[in-house]
């Protein structure tokens, strides 16, 4: 039939296809359609169905298609199915073994019939048998035991009240056994679809018999809850309609019950009525309604007791500030409500724990928040500090309260993540304001901070400036002890709940916190640099020092007095940068990210951001306190050291003014940078805010950039305090070296004038100008100098950046002192007094270690002999030290020796001598 | 983007005759989607396509669904094959395009299954299933053409297994 007509020659496949011959096909159907259409049919025309023929019955019974309905409704549990197989599959096991066993000892034999079949029917059937006859329920056997068919047939026909009970746990014994999922649907159909038809034509409400049949609510309730589930597995035609008309009847039963359960709620009969139709409720379809009216309805969120004011928050506080005492009064109260509903919810509901949360749901939106939110608006409106501490502490209070509630059984252990969910959705309004309103305020604060101080150093007369020594040996013990404590304070928990234990160690310089507690009366003096009077120490400075503002009290917080200790002994630097403003700084940022950091708990998105925010507070403090307070202070001292002259200054005992300041200011500096990293570690990588090992954090990138500045600025300065210190040492030798030093023999009244003029009033007088054994005082001088400002590094900067100083500073030395040298006469005599000033800057530069320096050091030692000798009888010895370049390690030449040989005083009486000793003859070499 | 192309194509029934039909109406079959995607479109233009299980009134009366039902969305095949309530009632016009002799319900069944149109062997299924509701066996026997291989014992058997199962 119908091959190759009309078809063009030229499509191959499509030609094909149509030559291809066709089967003659009658209107039968095959087996899957006919499978689908089984699919349609109600359930007893399927059994009709299966009568037809073995193969339609095979179609009709499979397994799988009943599996799905009970799984519809619910009651197939495949673990469970599983489990049994597995079970019957091992008794299948030992079966067949004994009978393999038993077949073997009898030498052959047929093998045993079990292993046949997958199934061991039988022995399931009679299990089975056994169980419904103990469920009396025979009625519904199954697997065609005749017993008394007629019981099934219809509503009519049966006879419920005789055993209704079974009826209505017929969906929760359901079993899940492979092979036996249609006789399994049976019982359960069985069951329930007489009651189920009977409802889908009812044409009242009351016309149903399962309100005939049940007589109580709690098994009228059952029974409507098995038909649900029973419809579920209804998917013939029509099933639209039916299931609209149960849903129907259970929403006029369920009013029915709820009305019960209000009047009951109204008469708070709660083991009563309300426990007993909550119960039928929840039987029904979990009592989702009974539950939302009974929350909706509660008389909490109309109990004056609990709806508390939350402006006395406000209004108890002093101007501008916010006391938390009210609202933790409020949650107080609260808790104590909660957990009574909680007991009572406890004895009305049979699941609690859902009807708990909520109640609390509707405690957090109606009560909670209903309280936050006016404080947060009026506060915000009225004092940002206030506000900060508001939020904060309200987060905190609040969060304890959903912690602290005491739910019903089984609720704790969601107790912890939904605390955090309402607490998230109590504070998720406001968010984001408050964490901007955070950042914003430490910027301001910290802005003004550094712009105040910068103000009253600017009316204070820059050019006053007087400088102070600390006691350098003790500025290594000194900064350790600062840091300890300032590690301690760092590590107390910033708390702002006025009920809290924690001394509030902000206090002092946290201007915004409100005096809540003993310390509180410190924090007026935060922008003064609170200087304790302590006349040790501030012996030394001058008058109008000691009449700068001193505290009301003494401070009794111990870091506070560390702190202004430590300032005392820095007086130098404080017109560059004063550590008391880092101080400060650095612990509004702590109280802001305190403040915080409660909010990281949120997780989430909000922990999130809370997080972010944190690093930016973090990296808010480097860059104020970097680039807006310690990066000028270093600009500055740089620029006071390149300005120096030495010739300007009249004193000069006690070192390089605006060296001893910069290397004061390198002490400081790292002192602030080892503090920021205390603060960095406990407070940010500690609690988990950042990720130490993240290179790209924002805070660990601020942090580099911070300590990096700090170097830089420590190397720009020694630098420029390098050529300074040489300066002044070169001045030194200029004006401090009488040529008699050196020259006892020719001392004229013009030298000693000059050294009269100079001479340092402290230092030892010079000696006579006789044979006294010892380094001139000059160079005693230079060794202090050189000596006091390399020493007081120590510690304050890094190795390697000190190694650099000390040497440049060593080299330096080296050169200056070769260039006095050359300028001075050289007698026989004064060489003593030489040597000994070589040897006192060669033991200086041995306590630097640094082998290559020392070189240097030691090579001027041995040149300095050459003064020594008598050149007059020994000119030949001389020459041949001079030509002796190994003598001197290499450093000189023999020409430069030589030239330094012309410094002797006799050198015009010895030159040809020795000339001729070194070259044999009268030839000049220079 | 394919109907901009080529908005015709020559179906063939098994008995010679050619029915033109849009593109879109045809690939209402998951067959001739296929069968033109796989061949591309020139051979469906030069040729028609042969449709050999089917003869011309019922090709007709399939065409004739397809048209109906062009802006239908296809419903993918296992969209919801193990869900219930997959049953949703005939809508009017099919249930009248439906109303054929019982033969031609079947070959129109039969088409839209070797055709592959779901939506159409879904509503033969359906109306099979109306048709069969309440028969008796032999009644069902008779009209799928169906051999009794039991015994009246056995079948009595099955009966009074499933006497749950039964109207009340």
């Amino acid at each position: 039939m119908g091959m190759g007509r009309g078809a063009p020659p030229n499509n191959s496949i499509l030609k094909t296809l149509q030559a291809t011959e066709m089967i003659d096909t009658k209107p039968f159907l095959p087996a899957e359609i006919l499978a689908t259409i089984l699919d349609y049919l109600p359930v007893a025309d399927q059994m009709r169905f299966a009568r037809t023929s073995r193969r339609m019955r095979e179609m009709v019974y499979d397994d799988t298609r009943w599996v799905a309905r009970l799984r519809s409704m619910g009651c197939w549990d495949e673990v469970e199915a599983r489990r049994r197989f597995e079970e019957a599959m091992k008794r299948r096991r030992d079966m067949a073994n004994a009978a393999a066993a038993a077949t073997a000892g009898r030498g052959g034999g047929k093998p045993a019939v079990v292993t046949t079949t997958l199934f061991d029917a039988a022995a399931e059937e009679e299990r089975r048998r056994v169980k419904e006859v103990r469920d009396g329920f025979e009625t519904l056997t199954v697997g065609g035991t005749p017993t008394s068919p007629k019981q099934v047939r219809g509503a009519e026909g049966m006879d419920p009240s005789k055993d209704p009970e079974a009826l209505l746990g017929v969906i929760n014994t359901a079993q899940s056994v492979r092979g036996h999922a249609r006789q399994e649907f049976g019982r359960i159909y069985g069951a329930l679809a007489p009651f189920y038809f009977d409802l889908a034509n009812a044409k009242t409400h009351t016309d149903p018999i399962v309100f005939k049949v049940f007589r109580d609510p709690e098994r009228q309730a059952q029974m409507l809850a098995n038909l649900v589930a029973f419809a579920k597995s209804d998917w013939a035609q029509g099933w639209h309609q039916r299931e609209e008309k149960l849903a129907n009847m259970v929403s006029i039963f369920e009013s029915a019950v709820l009305r019960e359960f209000e009047q009951g709620y109204e008469f708070w009969d709660v083991d009563g009525r309300m426990k007993k139709y909550a119960t039928v409720l929840s039987t029904l379809n979990g009592g989702g309604a009974g539950v939302e009216l009974f929350v909706q309805k509660h008389p909490i969120f109309t109990d004056k007791e609990v709806l508390a004011n939350s402006m006395d928050c406000i209004n108890q506080a002093s101007a501008d500030t916010v006391t938390l005492e009210p609202s933790r009064r409020f949650f107080e109260t609260l808790t104590l409500k909660v957990n009574e509903q909680a007991d009572i919810l406890a004895r009305i509901f049979p699941d609690p724990v859902p009807v708990f949360w909520s109640f609390l749901d509707k405690v957090r939106e109606d009560i909670v928040m209903e309280y936050a939110t006016p404080l947060f608006d009026e506060t915000h409106e009225r004092s940002i500090p206030a506000y900060l501490k508001a939020v904060s502490g309200l987060f905190e209070q609040t969060v304890q309260f959903f912690r602290s509630l005491r739910p019903p059984k089984g609720a704790v252990a969601q107790q912890e993540v939904k605390a955090k969910e309402f607490a998230l959705k109590v504070f998720e309004p406001h968010l984001d304001l408050y964490l901007q309103d955070e950042l914003d305020d430490f910027t301001r604060r910290a802005e003004r901070e550094v712009g105040d101080w910068g103000k009253k150093l600017s009316a204070q007369d820059a050019s006053a400036e007087s400088f102070y020594m600390a006691n350098f040996a003790n500025r290594q013990a000194d900064k350790t002890d600062f840091l300890t404590s300032f590690k301690k304070v760092v590590m107390m928990p910033v708390s702002v709940l006025p009920t809290s234990l924690s001394l509030p160690i902000g206090s002092p310089f946290a201007s915004s916190k409100p005096a809540s507690s003993a310390n509180g009366s410190l924090q007026a003096s935060s922008p003064q640099p609170s200087r304790p009077h302590s006349p040790s120490l501030t012996s030394t400075n001058p008058t109008e020092r000691s009449a700068s503002p001193m505290p009301g009290k003494a401070p009794t917080d111990e870091l506070a007095a560390k702190a202004a200790l430590m300032t005392s002994r820095l007086e130098g630097i404080r017109s560059l940068f004063s550590i008391e403003v880092a101080l400060s700084l650095v612990h509004s940022a702590k109280a802001s990210l305190g403040r915080m950091a409660v909010f990281i708990s949120l997780g989430g998105q909000a922990g999130g951001e809370a997080r972010e925010q944190c690093e930016t507070i973090f990296v808010t403090l480097l860059r104020i306190l970097g680039g807006r307070h310690i990066k000028p202070g270093f600009d500055k001292a740089v620029a006071h050291l390149s300005q120096y002259n030495p010739r300007e200054v009249s004193q000069h005992d006690k070192g390089v003014a605006p060296l001893v300041t910069f290397i004061e200011l390198v002490n400081v500096g790292d002192l602030i940078s080892q503090m920021i990293d205390v603060f960095y570690e406990q407070q940010l990588a500690g609690p988990k805010i950042v990720d130490r090992n993240d290179f790209l954090d924002p805070a660990g990138l601020a942090k580099k950039k911070f300590e990096q500045m700090l170097d830089e600025s420590v190397a720009a300065g020694l630098n420029k305090g390098i050529d300074v210190l040489m300066d002044e040492v070169e001045y030194l030798c200029a004006t401090t070296q009488p040529p008699t030093d050196y020259n006892p023999s020719s001392t004229t009244p013009d030298t000693l004038a000059v050294e009269k003029s100079t001479g340092g009033p402290p230092t030892p007088s010079l000696p006579p100008p006789n044979f006294d054994i010892g380094p001139t005082p000059t160079a005693q001088r230079i060794r202090d100098l050189v000596a006091s400002h390399t020493s007081m590094l120590v510690g304050s900067t890094d190795k390697s950046m000190l190694d650099v100083f000390n040497g440049e500073v060593g080299l330096r030395l080296f050169t200056a002192v070769c260039k006095h040298l050359k300028r001075q006469r050289v007698s026989t005599e004064g060489a003593i007094k030489l040597i000994a000033d070589m040897n006192l800057y060669f033991e200086y530069i041995r306590t630097l270690k640094n082998q290559d320096l020392l070189a240097y050091f030691k090579a001027l030692r041995e040149l300095s002999q050459i003064y020594l000798i008598d050149a007059k009888h020994h000119a030949k010895e001389m020459a041949t030290i001079i030509a002796d370049s190994d003598r001197f390690g290499g450093i000189f030449r023999a020409e430069e020796v030589y030239e330094y040989a012309e410094r002797r005083a006799d050198w015009y009486q010895v030159k040809r001598e020795v000339e001729r000793a070194m070259y044999g003859l009268e030839c000049i070499i220079m | 983007m394919s109907d901009t192309k080529v908005t015709k194509v020559v179906l063939q029934s098994n008995d010679g005759t050619t029915i033109e039909v849009d593109r879109v109406v045809a690939e209402r079959s998951m067959l001739i989607k296929n069968l033109i995607e796989d061949l591309g479109d020139e051979s469906v233009t030069t040729s028609a396509i042969p449709i050999p299980n089917v003869n011309d009134p019922v090709l007709r009366k399939v065409v004739e669904w397809c048209e109906k039902h062009r802006g239908d969305s296809l419903q993918s095949a296992e969209d919801e094959s193990e869900t219930r309530k997959k049953v949703t009632e005939i809508d009017e016009w099919d249930q009248k395009f439906m109303q054929v002799d019982q033969e031609m319900l079947f070959e129109i069944i039969l088409a839209a299954n070797y055709l592959d149109i779901k939506a159409l062997l879904d509503v033969g299924c359906k109306t099979v299933a109306n048709m069969i509701k309440g028969k008796s066996p032999e009644e069902i026997r008779k009209t799928f053409n169906i051999t009794n291989d039991f015994t009246p014992e056995e079948e009595e058997q099955i009966r009074r297994e499933n006497e749950w199962a039964e109207d009340r």
